[in-house]
């Protein structure tokens, strides 16, 4: 158990729009789901009614792309605001979100851009995360990012980085495993070494994901299976957390929701059974609203041809 | 030299300005006031600029994949390249302020309204078409009313009665038929850029969007309905236009189908 209390919720999936019919149909037996924040925050159309929905029968955590922790930018509050109100809607377990920036100058470039590692940009990034975990009232949980470049003015390793900020900042973090792989793949350093360096009392979650290898480097991607590699650091994680939250995310070429449930569930392999917060996920005996069309963003009325 | 002492807001100025850089990364390491070699470290595969590059190619990639699902008929209509081409350039003059992608397309019916591409007025159109199915697919819901609610309301309060619309509804008049354009779209039909005055309610009802097309009368009593006039005020408009009052018939069948369609969400009386 990590030291914020947050239960293991056991194996989960991102909610993505492709599988909401399937998903409101036929009530998988899914331990918990992790919901985009952004996707959620501003919409009060499909999106919203299918994510309370889902929260209405099983856990759900919050994982945003946009906070820009690190960036120099001012927080923005109105975000905050909005994530917070989501976050109570849907009763998340926690909020997450990467260790990265996202833009400047008022401009979102809607990538998850690296961080320089040094004292500097430590001091930064850890006051923010004391001020957002102070205004959402939640400790947040903080990712690593898979990354490209490294930068001249960086003086420490990116684990002794997170460790750093997660001890000065008291935040959870979230260990992406496919991340440490795709990093020290394009960084040359032993992925064993970084998950080695975790502070495991704090490890909230584990994320878990495919990437496409170039040869000379590697892209995140989030569009295929797991390779073996990242399975074992998965093994080697949760030999020092114990069993964790575990998510599986497939954000591109998204195959059928079995096909992507089937690959979560691998992770079971290394988790002793049982252990995860009872009484959650899988089917509950209330009914949800039949779905309604999701395989195009919009659907065509009677009246749609003149 | 290394800028080893290169403080966190320059250096991300610095890498915000390459990776959004229209040209190539090689033009944007030149436009650069900081040599990449010197912020960028190489590794065992890869040139500094190489490895930049990755985050420039991807920002331009996301920027065309997220309005060509916003702007999908008008990607097609164009085609590849001259979206692509569209985009990039509209994205140097309004570029993504929001965190979420959703307000990026915000302006680009407008900015396509004062390009200089062929059939520019047709696309607009178009684009203002694609515009207002995504803002009414994001609406907040609100509960329709029931069919025979505005059937119910006493004669003697008919003239000062306000319908509420629904927040999910749009009015569009525009001077191509894109929503036939549109339709062609959808059925994998070519698309025609005809030049016809059509009027149009973009709604949403259980959660689908649908395109309602309108005669000229039914868009402007309907558009006083919407501006939040009593239903007489409404009439009275209607009158100013068209200098004569809407038919017995007409307001009888348009009051039906809009609240079958689930326009309206309720009734003030005054």
């Amino acid at each position: 158990m990590n030291r914020f209390n947050f239960p293991d919720l056991g194996i989960g999936v991102g909610l993505r729009t492709v599988h909401f019919s399937h998903i409101l149909g036929s009530q998988p037996d899914v331990d918990w789901f992790e919901a985009l924040s952004e996707n959620y925050m501003d919409t009060g159309g499909r999106p919203r009614y299918v994510l309370e929905k889902v929260a209405e029968q099983y856990p759900i955590v919050l994982h945003g792309v946009s906070l820009s922790i690190g960036g120099t930018d001012p927080l923005d509050f109105d975000y905050l605001r909005k994530l917070k109100s989501l976050a109570r809607a849907v009763n998340a377990r926690w909020i997450s979100d990467h260790l990265c920036w996202t833009g400047v100058s008022g401009r979102n470039v809607h990538d998850l851009l690296p961080m320089p590692y040094n004292a500097e940009s430590l001091r930064h990034t850890a006051e923010r995360v004391r001020i957002v975990s102070d205004f959402l009232e939640t400790p947040l949980v903080v990712e690593n990012p898979s990354s490209y470049v490294e930068f001249a003015t960086s003086t420490m390793t990116e684990w002794d980085f997170l460790a750093s900020l997660a001890e000065e900042s008291d935040c959870g973090l979230l260990l992406d495993v496919n991340n440490i792989y795709v990093s020290s793949f394009n960084h040359s350093f032993d992925p064993n070494v970084y998950v080695d360096a975790m502070p495991a009392d704090r490890v909230v979650q584990v994320h878990l994901a495919g990437h496409q290898n170039h040869g000379t480097h590697i892209i995140d991607t989030h569009n295929d299976f797991v390779i073996d590699e990242v399975w074992k650091l998965y093994g080697r994680a949760c030999a020092r957390t114990g069993d964790v939250s575990t998510l599986l995310e497939w954000d591109a070429d998204i195959p059928d929701f079995p096909t992507v449930h089937a690959e979560a569930r691998k992770a079971s392999a290394f988790r002793s059974a049982g252990s995860r917060e009872s009484g959650v996920g899988g089917r509950k005996a209330a009914e949800l609203r039949p779905p309604t069309p999701d395989s195009r963003p919009y659907s065509e009325g009677p009246y749609a041809a003149v | 030299m290394p800028q080893s002492d290169l403080a966190l807001a320059p250096l991300q100025e610095w890498m915000q300005a390459v990776v959004t850089h229209p040209s190539d990364v090689y033009e944007a390491a030149d436009a650069a006031e900081i040599a990449v070699d010197d912020v960028i470290l190489p590794s065992r595969t890869l040139q500094p600029i190489q490895r930049v590059g990755i985050y420039h190619g991807m920002y331009m990639l996301r920027m065309i994949e997220a309005l060509t699902v916003d702007y999908a008929a008008v990607a097609q209509f164009l085609g590849e390249h001259a979206f692509e081409h569209l985009v990039r350039d509209y994205v140097q003059q309004f570029p993504s302020r929001s965190y979420t992608f959703n307000r990026l397309g915000d302006s680009f019916p407008e900015y396509i309204a004062s390009s200089s591409l062929k059939r520019r007025n047709f696309l607009h159109d178009l684009a203002v078409l694609e515009l207002a199915m995504t803002l009414v697919f994001d609406e907040a819901e609100a509960e329709p009313l029931p069919a025979d609610a505005i059937a119910s309301i006493a004669p003697e309060q008919v003239a000062d009665a306000r319908i509420i619309p629904i927040p999910a509804l749009r009015l569009l008049a525009l001077d191509y038929d894109a929503n036939e354009a549109f339709q062609a779209f959808r059925e994998e039909r070519p698309m025609k850029a005809r030049r016809q005055k059509s009027w149009l309610a973009v709604h949403r009802r259980d959660y689908g969007v649908y395109r309602m097309p309108l005669t000229r009368e039914a868009f402007v009593f309907l558009e006083a309905l919407v501006a939040r006039q009593t239903i007489g005020s409404a009439i009275e408009t209607f009158h100013r236009r068209f200098r004569r009052f809407p038919a017995q018939s007409d307001l009888f069948t348009w009051f039906r189908d809009w609240s079958a369609a689930g326009l309206f969400t309720a009734i003030e009386v005054e």
